[in-house]
């Protein structure tokens, strides 16, 4: 009795590996082939007319800040392409305006020279866009009209890594095919394993964006990217936070030397608050105001959607096939 | 100004690896040989790195498995000029990057860098860069980092401005002909890219920025691999995963193409030889192809008009195939060298840990009809392979227990726990059972010769309950002294938890919870209880948590909705709330008291919840700032903390299983002599143990447990006890005159004993008190370990000591090197016979442990013969041990003539006094570099030694550690030129990269001929002889008269350095210090 309940137990389990787990994988592919689509390589995309899509960031009536974001192009990553975002701060009134063209077709005819990088931020917050931001700020009811530099490029590195990481973990799934027989079931842990780190790290790239300081967001190179150059009193910075594409901007006040005030230097964070302080140069700041505005990229959620569901159907696998942990 | 220095002791801790039947997993996912074809090197997905002997007809063994490491080893590469140094970098998916010594198998450096990455080129420019090179890194971020080899510090990167994006792979290109050496790298997009590396080596030491020379896109993704043919100096071998090309390195026009015609993907390739490439598959197949000219394209020119290029096409020499055992993924490497005495080796790596190898031939040919000849597989091997063949070294601790019932095979040890105040291993197995014996007995009997007979007669119980194998086991007290020393508490693979009395071996209560295996067993935090009692909670392999009440015999919760695997556990105190954390980021509150599920959150909500109750947390444990700020200290000192892993605090991470017991070493051996740490390895379920031993500990426990054995004895003993006091403890001695005290202690004869006890003990509070306040807050989490330590060490008992101390010297010792020596242990020693030879280990700075594998023993002694010597580490020891006496020779000759008229002596004395020197050997071996710098430089010695003030009597080796600080020159003693001579001898040893076991069994060895022949000469001249040794060798004999006398004198000598303390602090146990200087 206890043998044949064994010999079954043995049998499912070999259908386990040789059935079921190869149509998982297949499913997992399918998904994750779907996502990668959504951040589609610029290299081989040659699908047809680049289409525009308008995304309005802060749209509510309270907000401080408004703007209007335009992205073209079916591969979304490298679309964003003459957008446009209209700030229309109260006190005192500012408007931002962004014209963002596609930095993928363009900068490669361009001066090389003078490319943006952040130095010593390797795998953080940004993922980038290129070609021109038209900023407007009106101070006194005057107009301060910024733009994107045109030999200048951003890039929003959270983005790019996301999409390394789900090729990495279709690559790891390509060479399974049903010819492929799994003989343990570790064998399929680990690879679950490895898939799994690669789908984690991909999501939490775009639910985790780097935690900057003030001086690191003043020293990246995106302050240096307009002309003409950013006032010394405002602060840019663009972040990817789950499925929405951020933007802040921070208007700072100089502190005089002789300052009552304590000096409290603040550590990193996504965003700061006013009243942060911090010290560039031999010039301390403090944070006067904060604007931030958002809008929710589709292709974003959508990705984030496949992700969640591609690192349940692993672990869902994983379950499965320790349930027979004990026929390794 | 006040520096604070942290410091590092890097004390090595010996230890012993006991080995199941099944090797632990190793997943290979890098391997390498080493330049000079003697060492393989492999690192896999459990974190481990092993090193595998590599002989000359190409047959490999393993040698040592270096844990280290928490996650997946991404690559290895070297890191240093093979020939001068021996080093070999790792990296790992969560950014540790270690050096290794893979000669002597230590750990150089370790970092953690936030950076992953997956290729390491070594590049060194001898004319134009000082120190030891760069690592050129590329991996899962933008561009190319360089890394500083020696310092493991980042130097700057290479930055391109176009298209940035994470390299794939790269490869240095060093060419006479263009005269700059150049790294070729391609991205995943597939742009090809170009750095300067030679002209570039000072804007990269002044931290300019460096951009790429070229910039080209190849069109593809999933790049494989690069290599520049340095044959021809022209042609560049790019492998895709469909295909591989040839481009020329001049112009980077395409040469050829080749498109994959199997299903699988290239993996990588090399060129071997003038228009000759080896590319490799994902599955382990590999071809070699001729390119040849094709005269046709000669003919054609290009409609561009472009200059005419000539093509080349690929014709199939040979081919060589694995058999049909394999598993995915292989990772395979190539190694050309044309020097003589080398191979050309295709070395690949399986998944499965197999490694395999073909000698690739210089001229490889195609069969005569012009068909691809098949290269035969040249050697493949695994761990497993050496576990079998040397199944007597991969018993386990407690086979002989399982196997004795019925003779049939034994069940596999599927968990296990070491009780310390018990001295007892509870071994939960693979048929349900619970063994239970004396930890020290069963290493006994597992390991040495004679006692193994009696191994059946060993005192163990079995507690029958489980179905199935046990999967984990808690013992509550070893937790908190509430809980009764007699239960224990164990899980299975059915889902029953069951509460045992291990005196009674009866199961107190059984809980049913049909949750499938029970993953972990964990204790709720001291300050969490529940009618005063602390909760077990057990993590099922449903995801589940359940709260067991032991006492009121109740599941008080049974989580049942967690999608994924549980990675964090804490507890809301204030509102009784169980929080959980999942391994995909969400957090789940459960209300305790009623058992709802509270909330389910993700994302930042998630993040929020957990990173608040930590708050709240440091809240509610006792005084707020110390705690964290401790936590704090904790993670910068010891680098690897994953900073998850908290011992003692609420939280527990549940991940890292393997590497949270591999980091109680660091602490819990401190407190004991001996212990056993049971390891699992990840995946496969192997358990293995540890055993442990703390020499410093040792030497101070039988130092006072022969010290309370002589209350009887009389004062001559006393006064030989008090010499060793001083020498093989020399704070304690120090300490005493510090404290005012050693005027008033030595008037009478009668009182030295009494002088003695109280010496030690307060010595032991003294040091307890400094540990405390030395910066190490380690031992403050442990709280049950803390309340050992308190206890007076004498309470351990004597024999324990004595028979750990004989074990482990028994272990060291080299059989049957000589049949006098083994003889003389075994009869006047009280030593034993090994059964076989023993994997020796070494825990150093807590963090790193290397252990021998069972394939170390074979390169040496192919053939097992009667009289070969059975633990001799290497021929290299033989050697050592006669530089070694020749070494200490002058103060022999000194000793021997002072011998005649001394008393007798006693195995157990001899005992001790080759552990104080094993002891003294270790701690010299593993001394920082900087300290031993200094005594090689004689002047600086002689000056510094004038400064001290000058006494003959102590410090063998100490004042070594005070060179560099010029604030406690002063005060000390130098060394007589008998130890500086062996200091020297031994930290030149370690340059030439000997292993610190070589070193310990050398130094061991020519002690036991050392003792022997003392022996002799005193039974021959029938003169009593007295064994002393202050550690640093020298003996004084003298007569009884002159006995509290001398010793008055002795002590007046001893110089008081108010920092005298600290630093003996440093040397007795394995933490961490913080010394302030000015």
């Amino acid at each position: 009795m206890v043998h044949s309940l064994c010999r079954f137990k043995e049998e499912e389990f070999k259908w386990l590996l040789q059935e079921e787990v190869h149509g998982v994988l297949r499913q997992l592919q399918d998904i994750l082939k779907e996502a990668s689509h959504r951040f589609a390589l610029p290299v081989g995309s040659t699908e047809g007319p680049v289409k525009q899509e308008n995304f309005m960031l802060g749209t509510s009536s309270a907000d401080q800040v408004k703007g209007v974001l335009m992205l073209q192009g079916d591969a979304l990553c490298q679309a964003f392409s003459n957008g446009v975002v209209i700030y229309d701060l109260r006190l005192p009134p500012v408007e931002i305006r962004f014209k963002v063209k596609n930095w993928l077709n363009q900068y490669c005819s361009k001066c090389p020279h003078s490319a943006v990088s952040v130095d010593g931020s390797v795998g953080d917050g940004m993922y980038g866009f290129e070609g021109d931001i038209n900023l407007k700020i009106p101070r006194n009811n005057q107009l301060l009209h910024f733009t994107f530099r045109e030999d200048k490029q951003w890039k929003l590195q959270q983005i790019q890594d996301a999409r390394n990481h789900v090729n990495q973990a279709i690559y790891l799934l390509t060479n399974r095919d049903v010819n492929y027989q799994f003989k343990t079931g570790s064998e399929v842990l680990k690879l679950m394993d490895a898939v799994m780190l690669q789908l984690t790290r991909a999501r939490n790239r775009l639910t985790t964006p780097a935690s900057l300081t003030l001086p690191e967001i003043a020293s990246s190179g995106l302050t240096k990217m307009f002309t003409p150059a950013l006032p010394s009193d405002i602060l840019v910075n663009f972040y990817i936070n789950l499925n929405k594409l951020c933007l802040t901007v921070y208007q700072l006040h100089a502190l005089q030397p002789n300052s009552t005030k304590n000096f409290r230097p603040t550590g990193g964070s996504i965003l700061h608050n006013p009243g942060a302080m911090f010290e560039c140069g031999s010039q301390r700041y403090e944070v006067s105001h904060v604007h931030k505005v958002e809008c929710v990229v589709p292709w974003l959620n959508d990705a984030l959607v496949f992700f969640t569901v591609s690192l349940q159907l692993c672990q869902q696998l994983k379950d499965k096939i320790s349930v027979f942990s004990s026929y390794d | 100004m006040a520096r604070e220095v942290l410091f590092t002791m890097k004390t090595s801790v010996p230890a012993v690896a006991l080995w199941g039947k099944k090797a632990p997993s190793h997943s290979i996912t890098a391997i390498m040989i080493t330049d000079d074809q003697k060492t393989v090197v492999t690192g896999s997905q459990e974190g481990q790195i092993c090193l595998w002997n590599l002989s000359s007809e190409l047959k490999i063994s393993s040698k040592e498995i270096l844990f280290g490491h928490t996650a997946s080893v991404t690559c290895l590469a070297k890191a240093r000029d093979f020939e001068k140094q021996p080093y070999v970098v790792s990296a790992t998916e969560n950014g540790e990057m270690c050096v290794w010594n893979v000669t002597s198998g230590q750990c150089i450096d370790s970092a953690n860098l936030p950076y992953r990455h997956t290729a390491i080129c070594y590049y060194h420019c001898s004319f134009r860069m000082t120190g030891d090179g760069w690592l050129l890194c590329c991996g899962q971020y933008q561009d190319v980092v360089i890394i500083d080899a020696k310092t493991l510090a980042v130097l700057h990167t290479l930055i391109s401005f176009q298209s940035s994006d994470w390299i794939s792979c790269m490869c240095i290109v060093h060419s006479t002909r263009i005269q700059e050496d150049s790294l070729v790298a391609v991205s995943v997009t597939g742009d090809l890219k170009v750095w300067d590396l030679s002209s570039s080596v000072t804007s990269i030491q002044e931290r300019q920025s460096v951009y790429e020379q070229e910039s080209k896109s190849l069109d593809c993704t999933n790049c494989q691999a690069i290599r520049f043919c340095t044959y021809t100096e022209r042609l560049l071998l790019v492998v895709l995963a469909n295909c591989w090309k040839v481009y020329d390195y001049c112009d980077f026009s395409l040469l050829c193409t080749e498109f994959n015609k199997s299903g699988q993907c290239f993996a990588g390739g090399e060129v071997l030889a003038a228009q000759r490439l080896i590319i490799w598959m994902e599955d382990g197949h590999s071809y070699i192809y001729q390119l040849l000219n094709s005269g046709h394209s000669k003919s054609i020119y290009p409609a561009d008009g472009k200059v005419l290029k000539e093509t080349v096409y690929p014709h199939l020499l040979c081919s060589t195939y694995v058999k049909e055992n394999k598993s995915f993924p292989f990772v395979m490497g190539f190694m050309n060298e044309r020097k003589e005495p080398f191979y050309k080796i295709l070395f690949s790596g399986e998944a499965s840990g197999r490694i395999t190898l073909w000698h690739i031939p210089d001229v490889p040919v195609s069969t005569l009809d012009g068909s691809p000849k098949e290269i035969p597989i040249a050697e493949t091997w695994t761990l497993q392979d050496d576990f079998d063949k040397h199944c007597a070294m991969s018993e386990g601790i407690i086979d002989h227990l399982c196997a004795s019932k019925d003779g049939t095979e034994s069940a596999a040890v599927t968990s296990s726990v070491y009780v310390p105040n018990l001295d007892k291993l509870v071994c939960g197995c693979e048929d349900g059972k619970i063994f239970i014996t004396l930890a020290l007995h069963a290493a006994k009997a597992r390991i040495l010769e004679d006692i193994s007979l009696l191994k059946h007669t060993l005192p163990s119980k079995v507690l029958k309950g489980h179905r199935s194998s046990v999967t984990c086991l808690l013992y509550p007290h070893s937790e908190s002294v509430r809980f009764d020393p007699s239960w224990l508490v164990s899980a299975g693979q059915d889902s029953c938890v069951i509460w045992w009395d291990i005196f009674k071996e009866e199961i107190l209560h059984q809980f049913t919870l049909q949750a499938g295996p029970v993953v972990n067993l964990l204790l709720s935090p001291e300050n969490y209880r529940l009618n005063g009692h602390r909760i077990v909670c057990c993590i099922c392999s449903d995801h589940s948590v359940a709260l067991l009440h032991l006492q009121e015999r109740v599941c008080l919760l049974h989580a049942r909705k967690h999608l994924f695997p549980v990675k964090m556990i804490k507890w809301h105190l204030a509102e009784n709330l169980l929080i959980v954390g999942c391994e995909d980021d969400s957090v789940y509150v459960w209300e305790i008291e009623t058992g709802t599920l509270e909330r389910h959150e993700t994302d930042e909500m998630a993040k929020a919840i957990l990173t608040s109750c930590e708050d709240s947390e440091y809240l509610v444990t006792d005084s707020i700032l110390p705690v964290s700020q401790d936590t704090q200290k904790h993670k910068n000192a010891g680098y690897k903390s994953s900073s998850t892993y908290k011992r003692g605090t609420v939280s527990h991470n549940l991940t890292h299983t393997e590497k949270s017991s591999a980091k109680q070493t660091g602490t819990s051996h401190v407190q004991r002599p001996f212990t056993i740490l049971p390891v699992k390895t990840k995946w496969n379920n192997i358990s293995f143990h540890v055993l442990l031993f703390d020499l410093e500990k040792l030497v101070e426990l039988l130092l006072s447990s022969q010290l309370s054995g002589l209350k009887s004895s009389n004062s001559f003993h006393s006064y030989d006890i008090l010499k060793r006091a001083k020498s093989t403890a020399e704070k304690r001695t120090l300490m005493l005159k510090r404290n005012k005290t050693a005027g008033s202690l030595f008037p009478m004869d009668g009182q030295v004993k009494n002088a003695c006890e109280k010496k030690v003990h307060r010595d032991n509070s003294a040091a307890r008190s400094l540990e405390e306040i030395g910066g190490n807050k380690r031992h403050k989490k442990m709280k049950s370990s803390k309340k050992i330590r308190l206890q007076p060490s004498g309470k351990i008992d004597a024999n324990v000591t004595t028979d750990t101390v004989k074990l482990l010297l028994s272990c060291l010792l080299p059989w049957g090197v000589d049949k006098e020596l083994d003889n003389h242990c075994v009869r006047y020693l009280d030593l034993f016979r090994l059964q076989c030879p023993v994997s020796f280990g070494l825990v150093s700075n807590g963090n790193h442990i290397s252990l021998m594998l069972p394939g170390w023993n074979c390169n040496h002694c192919g053939v097992v013969e009667e009289h070969t010597p059975i633990n001799l580490f290497s021929r290299k020891v033989l050697d050592l041990s006669d530089k070694y006496i020749t070494a200490g020779q002058g103060q022999i000759g000194k000793k021997y003539g002072l011998d005649h008229n001394a008393d007798g002596i006693q195995g157990s004395q001899i005992v001790f006094y080759l552990l104080s020197r094993v002891s003294l050997v270790n701690r010299i071996v593993t001394l920082p570099l900087e300290f031993t710098n200094t005594i090689d430089s004689p002047q600086k010695l002689e000056s510094v030694r004038n400064k001290g003030r000058s006494s003959e009597t102590f410090s063998p080796s100490f004042s070594i550690f005070y060179g560099e600080l010029p604030n406690y020159t002063s005060g000390f003693h130098f060394p007589d030129p008998g130890n500086v001579s062996l200091v020297k001898l031994i930290s030149c040893w370690r340059d030439q990269s000997v292993k610190i076991i070589e070193v310990i069994q050398a130094a061991l060895l020519a002690e036991v001929q050392r003792s022997m022949k003392t022996l002799k000469k005193t039974s021959i001249g029938n003169q009593p002889v007295t064994m002393i040794d202050n550690g640093n060798s020298e003996v004084q004999t003298l007569a009884k008269n002159e006995q509290t006398e001398q010793m008055a004198k002795c002590i007046k000598n001893i110089p008081l350095p108010s920092k005298c303390k600290i630093y003996w602090h440093i040397l007795s146990s394995q933490l961490f210090l913080v010394l302030k200087t000015c």
